[in-house]
């Protein structure tokens, strides 16, 4: 891996690579802020702390990937991307969790994301005064427009020179993909025929060299982890450069515990290896994703804290939201072969905004998605919309088509519920940490939602000349459970990640969503991630935290 | 429905001098898979193989034999299982039980064990279980038949569609790396990609 060196002296154990010897940390007698967790917010606020000269330490649970010798062109070996320890599943519509959508490891999610980068829109932020719905963030497009530039640039994101939607049209900073994949190819077309726009989709993914990295090679294994580094993680790009910065990066190190000393933090309790250590810091930072992060908050409850950290609210854990993510596979009298390209390389959002005639608030984007033999065949078979199962001859008979299938996916917001959310189970984990139990069912909304985009679904494969044959209930992405506002009363923390509660407290990441917007929400994490870092870089300058 | 594969002749193992060490080693290994097992008794693995022949309708043995020796390591193995409902209990016991109960039920309706039965049979004992249609009693009073039922079909079939034999059989181009593909578009193939017979 090109990055070692950065790495040697200030990470604990990658095999042959860096210090076993947790004790001769860097910071080890106390950093100016602690990150906890390494994906797309952690290592953007990484890497913009310790450009900023200050003294930052992240800690990730999950190992240091290399790319080489870690991933693999193969879907069922590279599910250990993903946290796979047990949580708990609850509610009318329990989540898949683990590889779906939950990373493990430097670069979390980002490692096995799909890498469709799109922002909000401006309704995104005000679902509650515009359509009476959700709740209205404390921020507001403009707030995040000069971050999404930013992280946009600082990336590479490829993308069309007009995108139709939403406040940003384009052009991106890198150019479109070129060529397209069958499936994108037959979606784009039949969307024309419908009268409905479409896009090549813009993507944390190279259409050029850049930054020593080079274009996608179109192997279509984006969800197990990039080989030849085309896709953007924050393993190959933030975490790196932030430890070329002097960032410290701790691996394979799992934090149990938020310590506090009266009303503020004043570092972190980890385990390496069976061994506990502590890490002390002026600022805590919360990047741990939408479940860890409120179990670690709860778990970390105090005499003083007695309903968990910065949970005076009652709201840590509350209104997570995945996005719907039905697909719709449909059979073409020609090959498609789905398994080549890119996986997302068109979309749409023509069915964005809420339009009240169609009964109910909100919209989505739907995208043509490739797919690979074992996450086809065991979602065909396992996991129907309709609650059936697809097994025996009918299962292999329907395989034997593989190559003859399109796919297309939905991207739906799903609209926050106090009661979907994350608590703490009885049963403990191997830390002795309660796990996680995450309670989630669909409200009226988000059901009407998902029927309407399976029927626009089941036209555009109709367009494309193809029989829908196979509808799956899925969901994607995860936000919320520690919602961002101003109001202390119903909200964990502010417009900028600080905690009501706590004010060396930060949390950030997908958990400080407030609604889930219909799209792909990576952009906007890394956006959020890079305000807080702006904010928090001069109130330590002015000593206010 | 295609009866029978689109592309008799091709074979992606063919192509592994042009995958990455890494890949080439996993996919390796399930072409000959070890037949010693960890978690499961020879009795329980002999019920799971026969049970996985019918869920992926396919009676060869070497892909039946990984199939078996990866629900085996997965149950072996210490990692998490992602997420687990609320009621129903882990791997484990979920797998223990399951395969209990696929016996049960098939002595209480056919009077003999799962794999000694006829494959009608067999494949009737599976559809109770997939809807649930079995005495609340014995191995079924612990786990939920559906839920058991859910788990081994869609690890089966991971197991199944993991294989370098079924990926030539469907046309799966299969690993791709370092090479990528060049001609992703309609109608265009790689050279070295399925091509249906006579095309
Ligand atoms: C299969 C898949 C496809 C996706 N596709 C897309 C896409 O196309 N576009 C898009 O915009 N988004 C996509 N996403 C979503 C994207 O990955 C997430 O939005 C993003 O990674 C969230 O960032 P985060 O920083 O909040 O959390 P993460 O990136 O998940 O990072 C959290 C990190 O914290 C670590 N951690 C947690 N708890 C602890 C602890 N106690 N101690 C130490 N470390 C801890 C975790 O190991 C993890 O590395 C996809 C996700 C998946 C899984
Ligand atoms: S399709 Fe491109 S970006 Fe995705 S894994 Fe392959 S080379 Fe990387």
């Amino acid at each position: 891996m090109e990055n070692n060196d950065r790495v040697t002296h200030h990470s604990d154990h990658y095999e042959g690579h860096r210090s076993k010897q947790l004790d001769r940390r860097k910071y080890a007698d106390g950093a100016d802020v602690c990150i906890v967790g390494a994906g797309a917010a952690g290592g953007v606020l990484a890497y913009e702390l310790a450009k900023a000269g200050l003294a930052v330490v992240v800690i990730e649970a999950g190992p240091f990937w290399n790319p080489q010798t870690d991933f693999a062109s193969d879907e069922l070996s590279t599910r250990r991307l993903a946290w796979q320890d047990t949580r708990l599943v609850d509610g009318a519509h329990p989540l898949k969790l683990g590889y779906n959508n939950s990373g493990r490891g430097v670069g979390g999610g980002t490692v096995h994301f799909t890498g469709v980068f799109l922002r909000f829109h401006e309704s995104d932020f005000m679902t509650k005064s515009m359509d009476g719905v959700g709740e209205d963030w404390p921020i507001r497009y403009e707030d995040l427009e000069p971050y999404y530039d930013k992280i946009e640039r600082e990336i590479a994101v490829s993308g069309p020179d007009h995108f139709p939607w939403g406040p940003f049209n384009g052009p991106y900073p890198y150019p479109v993909r070129e060529p397209i994949s069958a499936n994108a190819q037959l979606f784009r077309e039949a969307c024309e025929k419908l009268g409905i726009d479409s896009v090549v989709a813009p993507l944390a993914i190279l259409s050029a060299p850049f930054d020593g990295r080079p274009p996608c090679i179109n192997r279509g294994f984006c969800n197990q982890g990039c080989m030849p580094n085309a896709k953007y993680s924050g393993l190959i790009h933030h975490i790196p450069k932030a430890i070329g910065l002097g960032a410290e990066v701790l691996s394979d190190c799992m934090v149990t515990q938020v310590l506090t000393d009266g009303d503020r933090v004043t570092g972190v309790l980890f385990v390496h290896d069976g061994q506990t250590y502590e890490q002390k810091a002026r600022v805590v930072i919360l990047a741990g994703f939408v479940v860890e992060t409120p179990r670690l908050l709860l778990h970390s409850a105090t005499p003083h804290f007695p309903d968990g950290l910065a949970n005076s609210s009652g709201w840590v854990g509350r209104a997570i939201m995945p996005h719907s993510s039905h697909d719709v596979y449909g059979i073409l009298q020609e090959e498609v072969r789905l398994y080549k390209g890119t996986p997302v390389l068109a979309l749409t959002q023509h069915f964005y905004e809420t339009d009240r005639e169609r009964g109910f608030a909100r919209g989505y984007t739907l995208s043509a998605h490739g797919a690979r033999p074992v996450g086809m065949a065991s979602a065909i078979a396992a996991e129907r919309a309709d609650g059936t199962m697809l097994w025996g001859s009918a299962l292999r008979q329907a395989m034997l088509d593989y190559n003859f299938y399109a796919r297309v996916t939905l991207v739906g917001e799903v609209l926050p519920h106090p009661d979907n959310r994350v608590t703490l189970a009885e049963e403990k984990d191997e830390y002795g940490m309660p796990r996680a139990k995450v309670t989630f069912s669909y409200q009226e909304n988000d059901l009407k939602l998902i029927d309407h985009a399976v029927v626009q679904m089941k036209r555009i494969i109709e367009a494309m000349g193809g029989r829908p044959a196979h509808v799956v209930s899925d969901t994607a992405h995860l936000m919320g459970g520690c919602r961002m506002g101003n109001d202390p009363r119903t909200s964990v923390v502010d417009q900028f990640g600080r905690s009501h509660d706590i004010p060396n407290l930060y949390i950030v990441g997908a958990s400080t969503f407030v609604t889930s917007g219909g799209a792909n929400p990576t952009n906007t994490v890394m956006a959020l991630a890079a305000r807080t870092a702006d904010h928090l870089i001069d109130a330590m300058r002015q000593r206010d935290v | 429905m295609a009866e029978s594969s689109h592309y008799p002749s091709y074979d992606v193992w063919a192509e592994h001098r042009e995958w990455d060490e890494h890949t080439r080693k996993i996919v390796a290994k399930r072409r000959s898979p070890d037949v010693a097992h960890r978690f499961l008794t020879p009795k329980e693995a002999v019920t799971l193989q026969t049970a996985a022949s019918l869920l992926v309708d396919d009676i060869r043995l070497d892909v039946l034999t990984y199939i078996t020796q990866h629900v085996d390591e997965t149950l072996a193995s210490p990692v998490g299982e992602d997420q687990r409902k609320v009621g129903v209990p882990e791997k484990q016991t979920l797998y223990r039980q399951g395969l209990r109960g696929l016996d049960e039920t098939s002595e209480a309706e056919h009077r003999a064990l799962f794999a000694a039965l006829p494959k009608e049979q067999q494949l009737d004992v599976l559809t109770r279980i997939e809807t649930g249609q079995v005495k609340p009693s014995g191995a079924w009073a612990q786990v939920p038949a559906k839920e058991f039922f859910k788990k081994m079909l869609h690890d089966v079939v991971s197991a199944y569609y993991s294989h370098p034999l079924i990926w030539s059989e469907i046309g799966y181009g299969g690993p791709a790396y370092p090479r990528g593909y060049i001609r992703v578009e309609k109608g265009l193939v790689d050279p070295w990609e399925a091509k249906q017979d006579g095309k």
